[in-house]
């Protein structure tokens, strides 16, 4: 695999082992195995896997919230390590966990002086994001007051308020109603159109055939094949009998989640 | 002091006074008017003593319940609640946000120290009390020693493997800190060398809180003055070393 300039994330070699013990015996479980891709600046990727196959813990690495066993991971070529590296990333979990005890606008704040915005910029930034996500009523309630829709409002925000070009996403469709999901859909495709580069988890196969270019699948932490757009676009329900098909396929010959 | 970590105390400080912390100058001010109506049947002098003992007594004690619960809880709470994650995937080094919510919990407790000092100073005057130095020095080396205790902590609910096993050792080493000079005595005493070694050693990790008691250092204006020196000195050190070592143990955390 090619992993000169042009890719916003490289994932190379990458391995993940947790270390737990209980009652004094070392217990070892493989988060995922052996992962290598690349994802090509301004592309929109979806990683598909069944619950435990290993998105969450891929996205974690690419973060840097946790350490790989073995192998390295890049943004922009920059390694990891280095903070130019997550200036570089807007990230929106599953379940936005935020400080409730702040207002939007504080906790927008927060974020964007750690993000190092500019104080001169800062401001228009949060008006910004704000209007974007149509919280600019409620920017002095403190978020304990607001619903779980609202919270994911914030969580879009504090995604994009210091622009990065690479947008990371953790099942950002699950648990939403109709109306969000369509709303999503748009948030993405837009962000996408505007040249940032968004890589996002699902297990909605739907969703993931209707928006991306490329397709990863993952199965017991190892991931079984890359999907090209061109391989699915010219029959409806093509990419939920490929992703089936790579599924079955692979559970023979995959390595158990768990030792 | 970089610009990220002044950003994480600031909003410490907000999260604390916000959450829970202004709830026990509450408790303070009650503990202090129920004394106050408790000794108003003693003489002049010996109800002034005892509400000036009282109110350093309580100050101190509602600062170390609320400091070590909050320590501990500094950053368990935050990797239970994961809110952790939205701060760390930012540029800002570890290390930032470490000291950013230590610092944040110390201004939190010194304002609260500070504004229950001054209802106390209050209470004090209208009962008559002549002004007194070494009241601030009371107050200045509990904060010391609440800065120590709370760096512990911190340090504890990183290493230990739940909340109550770091409050709890939290609350033995406070106490076994306020026996220092008896476990020296008890190392020199002792004829089995083992032993010594390993009380000796216990005496000089556990923090000498017993150091840090301006009671025990009233004697005279020259003792008084080198002890002030070698105690700030002291409690700096042993908070900037349990910081270092927390360091360590933050470093290789994963969320």
């Amino acid at each position: 695999m090619n992993f000169n300039t042009g890719n916003a994330i490289v994932v190379d070699h990458v391995t993940k082992v947790y270390r737990s013990r209980h009652l004094g015996r070392l217990r070892l479980t493989v988060g995922v195995t052996d992962l290598t891709f690349a994802v090509r600046e301004g592309e929109l990727f979806g990683l598909l896997g069944l619950n435990g196959s290993g998105k969450t813990t891929t996205i974690k690495l690419i973060l840097g919230l946790l350490f790989p066993t073995h192998g390295a991971l890049s943004l922009f070529g920059h390694p990891l390590s280095h903070r130019e590296a997550r200036s570089l990333v807007g990230y929106l979990p599953e379940i936005p966990s935020l400080y409730r005890y702040l207002t939007a606008e504080e906790i927008l704040r927060l974020y964007g002086e750690l993000s190092e915005l500019p104080s001169t910029v800062l401001p228009r930034r949060i008006d910004e994001a704000l209007a974007l996500v149509h919280l600019e009523e409620h920017r002095r309630r403190r978020l304990q007051e607001f619903s779980k829709g609202m919270l994911q409002r914030v969580g879009i925000a504090q995604a994009l308020l210091h622009d990065p070009p690479l947008l990371i996403f953790d099942e950002p469709i699950t648990g939403l109603d109709p109306l969000g999901l369509k709303e999503m859909r748009q948030i993405i495709v837009m962000l996408n159109q505007r040249g940032k580069t968004v890589f996002f988890s699902s297990h909605s196969i739907s969703e993931v055939e209707r928006i991306c270019h490329r397709v990863g699948i993952l199965v017991r932490g190892r991931l079984a094949r890359i999907l090209d757009q061109a391989e699915w676009s010219q029959r409806e329900g093509a990419l939920e009998a490929l992703f089936m098909d790579t599924v079955q396929s692979t559970v023979g010959t995959a390595t158990p989640a768990s030792r | 002091m970089t610009a990220k970590a002044l950003s994480i105390t600031r909003y410490t400080v907000i999260q604390l006074f916000r959450n829970k912390l202004f709830s026990i100058l509450g408790i303070f001010g009650c503990i202090l008017l129920g004394a106050s109506l408790l000794i108003a049947s003693l003489g002049g002098d010996q109800q002034l003593r005892v509400l000036l003992d009282l109110g350093l007594a309580c100050l101190e004690f509602l600062a170390l319940v609320s400091g070590v619960f909050a320590a501990v809880t500094l950053i368990l709470e935050e990797m239970e609640a994961r809110t952790i994650a939205l701060v760390l995937i930012r540029p800002l080094h570890r290390a930032e946000y470490l000291v950013g919510r230590f610092l944040g919990l110390l201004t939190a407790l010194l304002l609260s120290m500070g504004i229950m000092a001054a209802l106390h100073l209050g209470l004090l005057f209208f009962k008559g009390w002549r002004w007194d130095a070494s009241y601030l020095v009371a107050v200045a080396f509990s904060a010391g020693k609440i800065m120590v205790i709370t760096s512990l902590a911190l340090f504890l609910s990183l290493f230990a493997t739940s909340s109550i096993s770091a409050l709890t050792l939290t609350f033995f080493l406070w106490v076994l800190g306020h026996f220092s000079q008896e476990l020296k005595f008890l190392a020199n005493k002792t004829g089995y060398p083992a032993f010594t070694a390993l009380v000796k050693a216990i005496y000089y990790v556990v923090p000498n809180f017993a150091y840090l008691n301006l009671k025990d250092h009233l004697e005279g204006t020259g003792v008084m003055g080198r002890w002030l020196g070698g105690a700030a000195l002291y409690a700096v050190c042993y908070t900037v070393a349990c910081l270092t070592l927390a360091l360590g143990l933050f470093r290789r955390k994963e969320f």
